[in-house]
């Protein structure tokens, strides 16, 4: 049976500490080494950070202030609107690649000639820089010149051109639009995994039983899919959430406040506002409920399997 | 299966075929597209989907644009009233290229360093929070990279490494090692343990089993960790955009980002920027394509 | 005992923080050499102008520069990105808006100190010298000032059979419906209302126009307040947009450049835009409209004047500049030669006057005869007179300006866009520039 990502990893008894044991150590400690700086510094630094009042607007007046940032962070409204935002877009997001993910990999699985090259080319999406994708889909969306004007007013869909990244309405589902279009191949690839694993018993014993390709599908392929589902979703939900470029790339978290995300909320207040102290609190906020959510999404996706 | 199934399962399948074609390569495109179009040609209404006086002038461009010197008597010669315009930053596309390609390399020779070992041992050694050890390696990747910026980039700057090609390497070590590792460490896993035991009754070192036995086998896995880290590293946006200041340390991706909103916009260049950076990464991610699945599926690599 | 914790730790992060930068300062000018090139900063504005007359420097004195120039539109983020990030700057472009902001923060240093420069202040205009004291010590010299202009388009006013331009704002709002129903235009007026550095120069005119202000006398704010804020201005836009439907929904998309490109191409008959621009629309080279561009007085409202917005902007320089004598030397020498005269003439002021109809606030050049021929090709010199003298300075350039102005073009964004009405928008941007206040 081939094993992949998904499979639980084989975890031996550990032995006494012997030889072994030291090589470990020594191969592993560059890693250790990575991590903690990378990783482990970073958290702790950053909360030092989020307990004084630093302004670099003001940098001889720094003072310490216990939670005082945390306080005034949970408490402004605006702190909430983003969370607000940043969930619609999240499930916006998620919902589509993981749909998407899943017809395509419904396609890909199935042998016919020119797959090879479908796979293939669907890799570029997820291959081009984040930058080229938000440049490539702010050009698409142009209100004057764009691609997405021109095919609807072609198609005699619209009678004119209209603002797409300007309407406050359609904002996060335009920005929605490109990151799905970026993440999608990955989904798909993840998903394809899944689909190859399933063994071709079952499939034989479904027919067996008279089950056409639909009942298959539902019997089938979507209950073996459910780890593949967890890790998409899952993966993809915190990519969304974190996501920061094609906001900055597309609408600078306009217009107005219409894509005003988390992400984007931390980045004004640390980088234009210059409030380090609230800044890292908000970032630390941010990073402690992604780790909580992740834990329990998949402590219940877990359950379910 | 019946002739008439057969039939809508060949139209099924390349209705879809075709359409996923279309939602790939359509907006790609129309980036390249745009991008051989002059500036006149280019604010059509409707637009011309196919240049209908195709130029590589915005590529010239982008290879010739170096500093010129300019003098009272030619400083009109770009002025947008006589056409050609170029962004000013332009001259740093080129030299963003070689920062990129640094960075990139780097970061890769570096997680191939620290990974390997790293993936061998958690794999093959069996030692105390083994397990523990692999979640941990998992979880530093769920810290959003703004939470990342913020501590980092006050640490950095009061070393004064702020605006190096260092400060980008060693952050991006922690957002590409965790995934690396975990890569390896699967690869690894896949591999028989018996191999281990022979080796190390021929008297082998852990070091000399991993080196000499592992390392020719795990071929696909150390392809699939230089894609992945070569692409991350390649296209980071938010990191490289906090930590760089100058053109000697701007990456492609930053320097792109500064085409948009220059003082007068040239759409036809941004374009053309915009397939000179997705040219690398999209023709590496084509040449191994199978090496990505291999990475992320241990088993044989099958059609 | 957790008071002497707390001042510890406070002192101790202070002392680092402040001992670091201070040994990166002094060490970086202790081993600056005099081949290490001075470091100027614009924005991408002029800049082949820019690098010719930098020529003419670098020939004349043989002091390398090192020129970087950043976009407009977003210049404050990009350059406070550098500050912090101890970037190289000796000298750089400064809005009036960001003055406090920067002086407070010591990024840029004030220049009383250097005769050479300060000996100009009685050839530039008061507000010019006003605009760049703050706590009564001068950051900088002058690089050029302006006022927002109303510009219509005279051709489809006279198709539209309207035979003065409109006097006050509601004379706007009828000769739109007027030209929109002749079918003359489709969004008579250009509103450039995108979040970028412009924005709160245009807010600022029409609240002025109409009578109003952002903050009070004693700097609290007043832009919430229905009669003397600017709760009209702000009601008069979101109707235009909505309610009149002359300024087109894509307002809060479009900058000041975009408006400039829309405007030139014959498609509107109203537009806000900086009097220099002017120049470029009645460019037979650069737009479709050249010679039907013209410059009224700002509308007024019932309770208002026809007061505009002036803006200047000047060269500032940088402690890290100052920290050498050598590198303040040349860098108060760089600084004269743009902001200045260079070789006894205003070389750079008429080159950007000549090739783009930037505004100059040199008093002796008003009259010199060269510049008045230009001027008079370029638009009604006695309406540029007249509205510049009408021109009043931004009255929220404070050192939390920056901070609140994100907060303030969102909120005004919102109410245009119909999600909050104005006095809720004004409030939230109100609330802000209070709390803003109390916590400096």
């Amino acid at each position: 049976m081939t094993a992949n990502i998904l499979s639980p990893l084989r975890v031996q008894p550990a032995r006494r500490f012997g030889y072994d044991e030291r090589s470990a150590l020594l191969f592993v400690l560059p890693l250790a080494v990575v991590l903690f700086a990378v990783a482990a510094f970073p958290i702790a630094y950053s909360f030092y950070i989020s307990l004084f009042n630093l302004r670099l607007t003001r940098p001889n007046r720094i003072s310490f202030v216990w939670f005082d940032n945390y306080v005034n962070v949970l408490s402004d409204p605006q702190f909430w609107e983003a969370v607000q935002r940043t969930v619609t877009f999240s499930v916006m997001a998620v919902v589509t690649t993981t749909v998407l993910g899943l017809l395509i990999a419904l396609l890909l699985n199935e042998d016919f000639p020119g797959r090879r090259i479908l796979s293939a080319l669907l890799l570029i999406p997820w291959a081009i820089p984040s930058v080229a994708n938000g440049l490539m889909w702010k050009w698409i969306y142009d209100s004057s010149h764009g691609a997405l004007n021109g095919a609807l007013f072609q198609l005699g869909f619209i009678n004119s051109y209209m603002v797409w990244l300007g309407d406050a309405s359609r904002t996060l589902a335009l920005i929605a639009n490109a990151f799905v279009w970026k993440e999608v191949p990955l989904a798909t690839i993840l998903l394809l995994i899944g689909m190859k694993a399933i063994p071709a018993e079952l499939y034989a014993a479904a027919k067996v039983d008279g089950a056409n390709a639909m009942r298959c599908f539902l019997h089938v392929t979507l209950p073996a899919l459910g780890p593949s589902f967890a890790l998409v979703i899952v993966y993809e939900t915190m990519m969304a959430i974190r996501h920061f470029d094609l906001f900055f790339l597309l609408t600078e978290g306009g217009p107005g406040d219409a894509s005003h995300v988390i992400a984007w909320h931390i980045y004004v207040e640390t980088f234009r506002s210059l409030s380090f102290g609230t800044g890292a609190a908000m970032a630390y906020i941010l990073a402690l409920a992604t780790l909580g959510l992740s834990y329990v999404v998949i402590r219940i996706l877990g359950r379910r399997l | 299966m019946s002739a008439q199934a057969r039939f809508s399962r060949t139209a099924l399948l390349a209705i879809s075929s075709i359409l996923l074609l279309l939602y790939v390569l359509a907006p790609i495109a129309w980036l390249v597209s745009s991008s051989f179009q002059s500036e006149r040609e280019i604010v059509s209404k409707p637009p011309h989907w196919l240049p209908q006086e195709p130029t590589i002038g915005n590529f010239a461009a982008i290879f010739t644009s170096h500093e010129r010197s300019v003098t009272y008597e030619t400083r009109r010669a770009t002025d947008p009233a006589s056409g050609g315009f170029v962004p000013s930053t332009a001259k740093n596309l080129l030299p963003s290229l070689r920062n990129s390609f640094i960075v990139a390399c780097t970061v890769v020779v570096l997680n191939l360093l620290i990974g390997l070992p790293a993936g061998y041992a958690v794999a093959k050694i069996r030692f105390r929070g083994r397990q523990a050890s692999i979640y941990a390696i998992l979880a530093t990747r769920v810290i959003p990279d703004i939470a990342l910026v913020v501590p980092f980039f006050l640490f950095i700057r009061n070393l004064g490494l702020l605006d190096t090609l260092a400060s980008l390497i060693v952050t991006y070590l922690a957002i590409t090692v965790p995934f690396s590792v975990f890569i390896l460490i699967n690869y690894f896993e896949s591999l028989p343990d018996e191999l281990d035991k022979a080796a190390r009754v021929d008297g082998c070192s852990r070091w000399q089993t991993m080196t000499k036995i592992f390392l020719p086998l795990v071929t696909p896995s150390i392809v699939a960790v230089i894609l992945f880290a070569f692409l991350v590293s390649w296209n980071e946006f938010l990191l490289a955009l906090m930590f760089t200041q100058t053109p000697q340390s701007q990456t492609l991706p930053i320097v792109i980002a500064s085409f948009t909103s220059d003082f007068t916009i040239s759409f036809s260049f941004i374009n053309a920027a915009g397939v000179l950076a997705i040219l690398p990464p999209v023709i590496l991610a084509l040449i191994f394509e199978r090496y990505i699945v291999a990475g992320l599926t241990v088993g044989a690599v099958k059609g | 005992m957790a008071r002497l914790g707390a001042v510890t730790r406070r002192s101790i992060l202070k002392n680092a923080t402040a001992g670091i930068a201070a040994a990166s300062v002094l060490g970086e000018a202790g081993s600056a050499l005099a081949t290490d090139p001075l470091y100027l900063a614009t924005w991408s504005a002029a800049v082949d102008q820019v690098k010719s007359h930098l020529a003419a420097f670098e020939a004349q004195t043989g002091i390398k520069v090192e020129y970087s120039n950043s976009p407009w539109a977003q210049f404050r983020e990009t350059m406070v990105t550098k500050f912090i990030g101890n970037a190289p700057i000796d000298t750089v472009w400064v809005s009036d808006s960001w003055l406090p902001e920067w002086a407070e923060a010591g990024w840029i240093s004030p220049v009383d100190q250097y005769k050479a420069l300060t000996a100009y202040n009685s050839d530039v205009d008061q507000f010019c010298v006003e605009s760049m004291t703050y706590n009564g010590k001068q950051y900088g010299i002058t690089y050029y000032s302006d006022f927002m202009g109303f510009i219509y388009n005279g051709e489809i006013l006279d198709k539209a059979g309207i035979k003065t331009a409109p006097q006050t704002w509601d004379e706007v709002v009828e000769q739109s419906k007027i030209i929109k129903a002749k079918g003359l235009s489709q969004w008579p007026m250009v509103l450039p209302l995108a979040q970028e550095t412009w924005l709160i120069e245009f807010l600022a005119s029409i609240v002025y126009s109409q009578g109003g202000r952002f903050t009070g006398d004693n700097g609290m704010a007043l832009m919430q307040d229905g009669k003397n804020g600017a709760v009209t201005a702000l009601r008069w836009v979101v109707d235009a947009v909505q309610k009149h439907t002359i300024v087109s929904p894509s307002c809060v998309e479009t900058g000041e450049l975009a408006a400039v490109k829309s405007f030139s191409s014959g498609q509107h008959a109203f537009v806000l835009l900086p009097k220099y621009r002017l120049r470029r629309i009645n460019d037979p080279n650069q737009s479709q409209i050249a010679g039907n561009a013209k410059i009224a007085l700002m509308p007024k409202s019932e309770n208002g004047s026809h007061a505009t917005v002036g803006w200047m902007r000047f060269y500032g320089m940088t402690p890290r500049a100052q920290a050498d004598a050598t590198r303040a030397a040349n860098t108060v020498k760089l600084m004269e030669w743009f902001g200045g005269k260079a070789q006894g003439e205003y070389t750079f002021q008429r080159l950007l006057f000549n090739d783009l109809g930037a505004g100059f606030g040199v008093k002796s050049l008003f009259q010199d005869p060269e510049m008045r021929k230009l001027y008079s090709a370029y638009g009604d010199v006695d309406v540029i007179g007249q509205q510049q003298g009408l021109a009043r300075k931004k009255d929220m350039i404070t050192p939390w300006f920056g901070a609140w102005n994100d907060v303030n073009g969102s909120a005004w964004q919102q109410a245009v866009l119909g999600k909050v009405t104005p006095e809720q928008a004004l409030k939230t941007s109100a609330d802000k520039w209070n709390a803003l206040k109390k916590q400096s």
